[in-house]
């Protein structure tokens, strides 16, 4: 049986887009069937990153109710040239439809939730995805809780940033806890030395002590992925940089959770 | 031969009738008891039906929210169902299940003996 995950963050910046593209090419690359779904309709980003102007269907249309996921799903396999499979789902980033999706009630957010959950039969089950990965909008948006709910794991991306702490702390307490998620933290945007050398078990007490959940993974702030200005997809274009080797570690270590 | 079937089925259908009407007694019960256990603030019914969204889920008392949640993954489903899922006792889920209809977030459902709890969802999902 498969799972889904949401990558979810208190503060935007903090490198959901990154970890969660990433985190499905890494696994893809490896074998698994994974679907990445852009839940972030406010500020799609997805689309840019993967080159993708058009699409006969959002996932807007799958939440309104218009068309069924599998047509909302793009197959990027022939871009990792792998034995692995890639889907993904995206957000339409039209301001028209960012405005729509803004503006919706609290029924349809409850029959998205439906329809979010949903997936666990139509995606893992029926289609037989290792991985369904929710990239979501940062702090308490409707549509991010709903992936939250949604999720069997949440992976919350967050930095040494001290207004990103407090608001993770609380979001864990006041969010997580009451939804029972099984939650991961990844720390993003770390000094090198502090990530990588003498600083990682100081980070490893630091996470149990403020957020009280597992450390997933601890990522250095590499001046090579600021470089790449997010035109690329960095684990594939990239396979011998440490960025990749450090996500292999995460993807390896959430497979077993 | 005909008379005797008759004759044989009428009783049992009579304490068929009679094991129903307990069962549905035994429902309104647990949710009196429970009503009692966490005060009737928690179970104030709301104008007109309510969307069971996130935040309405997030504002919900604790015990409720993990019945809610497992009525939500399982999109349909009888005391029973929830139990297994939640690991409480069935008695225990059919009077949050009852609560819940009666706040207005669930609607019930009965087929023969069994009571079925789903999200009114306006013919669509």
């Amino acid at each position: 049986m498969g799972k889904m995950v949401a990558v979810h963050s208190y503060k935007g910046g903090t490198g959901k887009t990154l970890i969660s593209t990433n985190l499905a090419v890494t696994l893809a690359k490896h074998g698994k069937k994974v679907c990445l779904l852009d839940l972030d309709f406010r500020a799609p980003s997805l689309s840019t990153l993967l080159k993708i102007d058009k699409a006969e269907y959002w996932l807007n249309d799958y939440l309104n109710g218009v068309c069924e996921i599998d047509k909302a799903l793009i197959d990027l396999s022939d871009r990792i040239a792998n034995q692995g499979k890639f889907f993904v789902g995206l957000a339409n980033p039209s301001v028209e439809a960012i405005r729509d999706m803004s503006s919706k009630d609290r029924k349809w957010e409850m029959r998205a939730l439906g329809r979010l959950l949903s997936l666990r039969n139509s995606l893992l089950n029926a289609k037989g995805f290792d991985y369904v990965i929710f990239d979501t909008s940062p702090g308490l948006q409707y549509s991010s809780i709903n992936a939250i709910v949604s999720a069997d794991i949440v992976i919350v991306a967050t930095t040494l940033d001290n207004s990103d702490v407090e608001g993770t702390r609380r979001m864990l307490r006041d969010l997580y806890d009451l939804f029972e998620k099984k939650t991961e933290i990844v720390l993003n945007k770390v000094l090198y030395d502090d990530a990588l050398r003498s600083g990682r078990d100081k980070l490893q007490a630091m996470v149990k002590d403020t957020y009280e959940v597992p450390l997933l993974g601890v990522i250095p702030c590499f001046c090579d992925v600021s470089r790449a200005e997010g035109k690329i997809i960095f684990v594939h274009d990239k396979p011998e940089h440490p960025f990749t080797r450090i996500l292999a570690e995460v993807a390896a270590k959430m497979d077993k959770l | 031969m005909a008379d005797k079937e008759v004759l044989g089925k009428k009783p049992l259908q009579i304490l068929e009738k009679i094991r129903e009407n307990l069962e549905r007694l035994n429902e309104k019960m647990e949710v009196m008891i429970e009503l009692q256990k966490h005060g009737r603030r928690d179970v104030q019914p709301i104008p007109s039906e309510a969307p069971l969204d996130v935040m309405t889920l997030l504002s919900m008392p604790d015990h409720l929210r993990k019945t809610a949640m497992t009525v939500c993954r399982l999109g349909r489903a009888t005391a029973d169902e929830v139990a297994q899922q939640t690991r409480r006792a069935r008695a225990v889920e059919s009077a949050y299940l009852n609560q819940l209809v009666i706040m207005g977030y669930l609607k019930k459902e009965r087929q023969g003996r069994k009571a079925y709890f789903y999200i009114e969802k306006e013919g669509q999902g």
